[in-house]
């Protein structure tokens, strides 16, 4: 990560924890326990392609920390946030495109790569993220009905906010 | 050092992962109420089984101590047993005629007094033959615990052997199996007694003899120590009758009859040594006996 990458990330950074805590917790608490926005996870996706995996996961959890202060659930963004951050090398890996990534994309944006892939990406993303959230949430697997349900109600509602965010501000780095 | 950071380097993601996932575990338990008692509910289980499994070691570990304790009471419990049920012996006072008991240690018309006859010594067999003619045994007790030659070995399930060499801290046992063995016997429920002796080869049977034809000994019937001789107290169990008992081919009013140990002697390993605390006296009366004769 060059400096050049710094102020986009920390905007990132500082624009979605402030989005997710001050609007969509609130949403989320007045609607109902099944009704979970989670767009934080956007800032851990869109770290440059070539951060090392140990930087992702302390950046993750370190998003995931600010986020658990304001939630008042110490540790369980943290973890579900360095989680994130370390499969993210793994998705690269299974998302790599025809040819490999080169220089000329640094981040796993539909600006460099198209919205189909980007899409798809996410998909897996958040919902491996909003998994491992529940699964921790709940911390037992007795109840794996309500972590599925939960799990997939958060998704199917975080997916096209996060798409629409991308797509409304458009990065271009 | 530097093969620590070469595998930090290779695998720094999982370790950095690992270590974060640990942490805001310990943060989520610590400081989330729901999280937290869940956690202390799993790892109390968890603490329980793991605490089972210990004590389980630790008492396997002190097996051999609780089994010295449990045999050093079992010796104790024989010694008040055989003992409660020796002679009664009326003790006359100047003015009162009472019998007396120092078992109970009651007063009254119906005390007895109990002559303490027998001690009971755990030991532990440390070697044993059987296949010879004249199998041996050896104990790891000796001089040091008061055992001497000449003294009855038993274990919970029959007699074992008698003593004829002893040491500070070893004895050796003539076992059963020898043929200098003769052991008075008494079948039970008869009034008939024999000498056990060692004449077939087999490891598990034994003969009596001298028992008169006119008793009737059946396949089945019970053999047990006499009491006759200071070796053995009496009523302890040998073994069972086996087969129809035969005619002595060498004096045709007598029995052979085939006894099946009820201890096995090849598979003996813990012992009683008896000391007969009157051996002295009975000893000093018998040889009187055959100088007179």
């Amino acid at each position: 990560m060059s400096g050049s990458d710094l102020w986009p990330n920390a905007i990132r950074f500082a624009g979605l924890t402030v989005l997710q805590v001050l609007l969509l917790r609130q949403v989320g608490l007045s609607i109902g326990p099944y009704f979970n926005l989670l767009v934080y996870p956007l800032f851990i996706l869109l770290l440059p392609i070539a951060t090392p995996t140990a930087l992702t996961v302390m950046l993750g959890f370190l998003i995931g920390l600010t986020i658990d202060v304001f939630y008042g659930t110490l540790g369980l963004h943290a973890g579900a946030g360095a989680f994130s951050g370390f499969i993210r090398t793994y998705l690269f890996f299974v998302f790599e495109p025809k040819g490999g990534y080169s220089g000329k994309e640094p981040t796993a944006i539909p600006h460099f790569f198209d919205w189909r892939w980007f899409t798809g990406l996410l998909a897996v993303f958040l919902l491996l993220h909003c998994l491992w959230y529940f699964s921790m949430d709940a911390f037992t697997f007795v109840y794996i009905g309500t972590i599925t349900l939960k799990t997939i109600s958060a998704w199917a509602l975080s997916m096209p906010f996060a798409l629409l965010l991308v797509f409304l501000f458009n990065p271009k780095r | 050092m530097n093969n620590l950071l070469q595998l930090f380097i290779r695998n720094g993601g999982f370790i950095t992962f690992f270590i974060l996932e640990v942490l805001s575990i310990y943060l989520l338990v610590g400081n989330n109420q729901r999280q937290g008692e869940i956690y202390a509910h799993s790892y109390g289980l968890f603490a329980g089984k793991v605490l089972n499994w210990q004590s389980g070691m630790r008492e396997y570990f002190h097996l051999r101590e609780e089994v010295e304790a449990l045999r050093a009471e079992n010796a104790d419990l024989r010694t008040q047993n055989i003992n409660a049920r020796l002679v009664e012996v009326p003790y006359r006072d100047t003015f009162f005629h009472v019998l007396y008991d120092t078992l109970t240690g009651q007063q009254g018309l119906h005390r007895r007094l109990v002559r303490p006859a027998y001690e009971f010594v755990p030991a532990t067999v440390i070697g044993n033959s059987i296949s010879l003619n004249n199998n041996w045994l050896m104990i790891n007790r000796g001089t040091a615990d008061s055992i001497t030659a000449n003294m009855g070995v038993m274990s919970d399930n029959g007699v074992v052997g008698i003593v004829r060499h002893t040491d500070a801290h070893l004895s050796s046992v003539m076992s059963v199996l020898h043929r200098q063995t003769r052991i008075s016997c008494a079948v039970k429920n008869k009034s008939a007694i024999g000498s056990l002796v060692w004449e077939d080869n087999h490891p598990r049977y034994m003969t009596l003899k001298d028992v008169p034809r006119h008793v009737e000994v059946a396949e089945g019937d019970t053999i047990l120590t006499s009491g006759y001789s200071s070796l053995f107290p009496g009523g302890l169990l040998v073994g069972f009758v086996e087969g129809n008992p035969k005619t002595d081919r060498e004096n045709q009013y007598f029995y052979t009859i085939r006894v099946r140990l009820t201890q096995d002697p090849a598979d003996v390993h813990h012992v009683y040594v008896v000391r007969n605390l009157f051996r002295t006296t009975i000893d000093s009366l018998e040889k009187l006996t055959y100088e007179r004769q």
